[in-house]
């Protein structure tokens, strides 16, 4: 039981507002990712719950207990959270097995206790015959691994973990996207995760929450955020897509270039149409837009092409055994499967 | 650090101690100085300075302030750059041995260096001087100590190690992929030097030439032993002769010409910040990076002796002179079995007045150290761990104190420490204590501060996290992280607090003489062996602190 509640939330560095207005609850062992480019409010909002900042207004509950409030404030040393930094923060002057047993050596376990917990830690993080190294005989990977084993010895309520893949190389990368949601899952933990990488995001999480410019943009399963973005900003950060400037009418939406597609939803005005590379077909017959296949590329799996459409360039991905089957500068036809429509 | 309101508190009271200690003892006295040197007794008067400036000779010490200081400056500059690169940047042979040496130097004091060069280049009977003149079958000894040139000569070689350390620390924290950068675009390591290494350097080379610069202007100990016999003045010497008056009048006399080399440090002090600008902190990281090694090749081995000639020369050779000069029974003749003496060891361990003087350096220099490093610890924690309004101030007075002359410090202390304002620690250890700590205090904090903020605060919010308070995680993750740094800042304000002249001349009482008064006294009235006795005393005592501190930190302590 470890839900974490935030309400009303912000934060002002001097006059400039980092965080408007926030309010969500993260449910016991949901893995929440917050997600949005740099600068984006997604630290400063997980430093809060950790208790390394304290917001200008609004409460933030662990379970029942008011952790920041108004008047009330619990350190970060009595909240009972563990933590992975970007940096991972592993103690230089200690080696594995103290950097580790650090928490337990606080809150007073006898010793027997932390060398058995220690050690049942670090076989989980595959750390077992490195106990005795020094962090600096250890590998990005393995002080990301320590980093972990410290963070959950304690049996915390949530666990935080800060960007905590972007200093390792892409393959690691991967592996440890799944040991971490493996680890999440073995010791049933609440995780909010803060990652600039919506692969991560989409990968991992139950909930992602996207940020921009402090302003939260959606709160949704992985699916829904890909699926059905709320605005342009999610779903350009999110994967891939293609916008096309239009005016929608009653019945049509007739695009910058001049062309005319049926419509039968109620939005009006003018309007970005969003449409991602695979949701679109290429076609030699009659279709909704018609363009010229200006690029193809041959990527094995797939066949990542470019339309020009009355100027505007239109990314599609077609499988990869489709190569060739249209020449470079054919006029082809295009079909959404599924588009979004953004008022503007 | 979580905001605390009681935190806050902590922080204000702690930055108005430290300022209220630099403003009552650095930043007053300086001001009242300046008063006096203008004020007269019918008000603003500028009688003193046209008095002053009638006498040639003042002129004289002005001139020969600014030629030594400055050609000393630019030697300097010109020796310590290439051997800070040579040391830290390249494959040369015995890398480790030579920086010990050079730092080492560091730790001696200047003076030690006119004692073994006067007796060196002696036009008359210096060793070295006999040497050359046989060697190459000279009619007469090529040089003479006496003379602006030998001046120079002694101030280079003693306060180039001040620059080395500056330049070779702002080395190792450069980001060396700046330099991997210039040559993978194609520039050769010498090229890679003069566009990349020394343009990044340059705050940090000016920061060092500014220096060696206001030292060797401040100095008193060698244009005081080399100068006297060679009739050059410096405005120090001026100074310290005015002082010794004793009139009223001769207090004001210094007063002017105290004001006058203050104006001058100023001068070069804004020139320095003018240029350097807040570059600093766009071209160097903070953090440690292991730099890259730049091979020498085929000038190794030629480029190593080099460097081994010159530490024979400028550090070997004096340290060697002197303490044989500490074993000759008489100095006319060469050290040989039966000139050899252990009189003057015996002299040094057991005159009562000696050891009364050296008990009283220890003790000075122990309480400034250690209250010095004390406010260097929490001016590292103000600096890189909060946002304190005003932390600046402390840090300002700090900076400036280390930029002032010490003959000028010492003297407006004098000033205005002997009861006039309700404070009166004349005459006593205190009044030397306070000199210290405002004088040396710089070298202490940025020790300090450097090392704090090569630690990242995340390392700090991991204990906080695992549930350690703070100061339980400064106990446990800052403490040991920063300790030998810290031992090695306390090293750096006792060592020069320890065998401190020129500020400890002006300020001493017949019960507060220093030791490096009592090696002055003797080197110039009494005996010069006994001189020499005291400084490889000195010198033993350097060596054998940096051995056991080295063991101590496992060989992590550096200066």
């Amino acid at each position: 039981m470890s839900s974490i509640t935030l309400t009303n939330i912000t934060k002002y560095y001097g006059n400039v507002e980092v965080i408007k207005k926030f309010s969500g609850v993260f449910e016991d062992k949901q893995f929440v990712t917050l997600l949005g480019p740099s600068g984006c409010g997604k630290t400063t909002l997980l430093r809060m719950i950790a208790g390394f900042e304290k917001p200008t207004t609004g409460e933030i509950k662990i379970d029942d207990v008011t952790v920041s409030s108004a008047n009330n404030f619990v350190p970060p040393n009595l909240r009972n959270i563990g933590m992975v930094f970007q940096s991972y923060a592993v103690w230089p002057h200690m080696n594995v097995f103290e950097n580790v047993e650090y928490p337990l050596k606080i809150q007073k376990i006898p010793r027997s206790e932390r060398n058995k917990r220690v050690s049942e830690i670090l076989k989980a993080v595959d750390l077992s015959q490195y106990a005795e190294r020094m962090p600096n005989e250890l590998s990005g990977g393995q002080q990301q691994r320590v980093a972990l084993g410290r963070a959950l010895v304690s049996n915390p309520r949530v666990l935080l973990l800060d960007e905590p893949l972007s200093n390792l190389d892409a393959k690691l990368r991967e592996t440890m996207r799944f040991e971490i949601k493996e680890m999440q899952k073995k010791f049933g933990i609440t995780v909010v995760y803060v990652t600039h990488d919506q692969t991560e995001a989409m990968a991992m999480s139950d909930k992602v929450i996207v940020f921009n410019n402090g302003i939260v943009q959606q709160i949704d399963s992985p699916v829904n955020i890909y699926s059905n973005p709320a605005n342009q900003f999610v779903a350009d950060f999110i994967g891939r897509i293609n916008f096309l400037d239009a005016d929608i009418f009653e019945g049509e939406i007739k695009f910058s270039g001049g062309q005319v597609m049926k419509y039968s939803g109620d939005k009006r005005g003018k309007a970005v149409i969003a449409v991602r590379p695979e949701n679109i077909k290429i076609r030699t017959d009659e279709g909704i837009l018609c363009g010229k296949l200006s690029q193809a590329y041959y990527l094995g799996d797939v066949n990542d092409c470019r339309i020009d459409v009355d100027g505007t360039e239109v990314r599609v991905i077609r499988e990869g055994r489709t190569y060739g089957e249209i020449e470079i500068g054919a006029n082809v036809w295009l079909d959404f499967d599924t588009y979004h429509v953004f008022e503007k | 650090m979580y905001p605390k309101n009681n935190f806050f508190n902590v922080k204000a009271v702690l930055i108005i101690l430290i300022a209220a200690f630099l403003f009552v003892f650095n930043v007053f006295p300086m001001g009242y100085l300046i008063f006096r040197s203008f004020v007269g007794e019918n008000g603003f008067t500028l009688s003193a300075f046209s008095r002053i400036y009638t006498y040639p000779l003042n002129w004289n010490a002005l001139r020969n302030t600014l030629i030594t200081a400055g050609l000393s400056m630019i030697f300097g500059i010109m020796i310590a750059f290439p051997l800070a690169w040579l040391v830290g940047r390249t494959d040369l042979y015995g890398r480790k041995f030579f920086r010990t040496l050079f730092v080492m130097t560091y730790m001696v004091p200047p003076y030690v260096g006119a004692m073994a060069w006067l007796r060196l280049l002696n036009p008359r009977v210096g060793t070295l001087n006999v040497f050359i003149a046989n060697l190459f079958g000279l009619s007469e000894n090529p040089f003479n100590i006496y003379t602006i040139g030998g001046l120079v000569w002694v101030l280079t070689t003693f306060y180039y190690p001040y620059a080395f350390i500056t330049i070779s620390r702002a080395m190792e924290k450069m980001d060396p992929s700046l330099e991997e950068a210039s040559k993978i675009s194609g520039a050769s390591p010498l090229k890679t030097v003069m566009t990349v290494t020394f343009p990044v350097m340059f705050p940090s080379i000016v920061a060092a030439a500014l220096l060696v610069f206001i030292s060797a202007a401040s100095c008193y100990g060698i244009p005081s032993i080399i100068g006297a016999p060679g009739q050059i003045d410096t405005v120090t010497t001026r100074i310290i002769d005015y002082v010794y008056v004793g009139s009223p009048e001769g207090l004001t006399d210094a007063t002017v010409l105290a004001v006058s080399l203050m104006v001058i440090a100023n001068i070069v002090l804004y020139i320095s910040t003018f240029i350097c600008g807040k570059k600093q902190y766009i071209t160097v990281s903070g953090k440690s990076t292991r730099p890259n090694i730049v091979e020498l090749g085929k000038w190794r081995i030629p480029i190593t002796i080099l460097v081994g000639i010159f530490a024979l020369i400028v550090v070997i050779i004096p340290f060697v002179t002197v303490a044989m000069t500490s074993f000759t029974k008489n100095l006319g003749k060469p050290l040989s079995l039966a000139n050899f003496t252990t009189r003057y060891w015996n002299i040094l361990l057991t005159r009562k007045g000696i050891l009364d003087t050296a008990k009283n350096s220890l003790i000075a220099a122990s309480v400034a150290a250690t209250a010095g490093i004390i406010i260097s610890c929490v001016m590292a924690w103000l600096l890189t761990r909060t946002r304190a309004k005003g932390r600046h101030i402390p840090d300002f007075l700090i900076t400036l104190g280390s930029g002032t002359p010490s003959v000028v410090i010492a003297l407006a202390l004098i000033m205005t420490m002997s009861g006039r304002f309700g404070i009166n620690i004349y005459n006593t250890l205190t009044i030397m204590i306070v000199a210290y700590m405002v004088k040396y205090l710089l070298m202490g904090m940025r020790t300090v501060v450097s090392a704090m903020s090569q630690i990242h605060p995340s390392l700090e919010e991991a204990a906080l996290i695992s549930g350690a308070e703070w100061q339980r995680s400064f106990k446990d993750v800052t403490l040991p992280l920063i300790a030998p740094s810290v031992v090695a800042g306390w090293f750096l304000i006792f060592m020069p607090s320890f065998y401190e002249l020129t500020m400890s001349t002006l300020l001493y009482s017949t019960d507060t003489k220093t030791i490096g008064y009592e090696l002055f006294t003797y080197q110039t009235y009494h005996s010069q062996q006994t001189a020499s006795a005291i400084a490889t005393g000195i010198l033993l005592l350097i060596i054998i602190v940096n051995w056991i501190l080295n063991k101590l930190t496992k060989g992590e302590f550096s200066i």
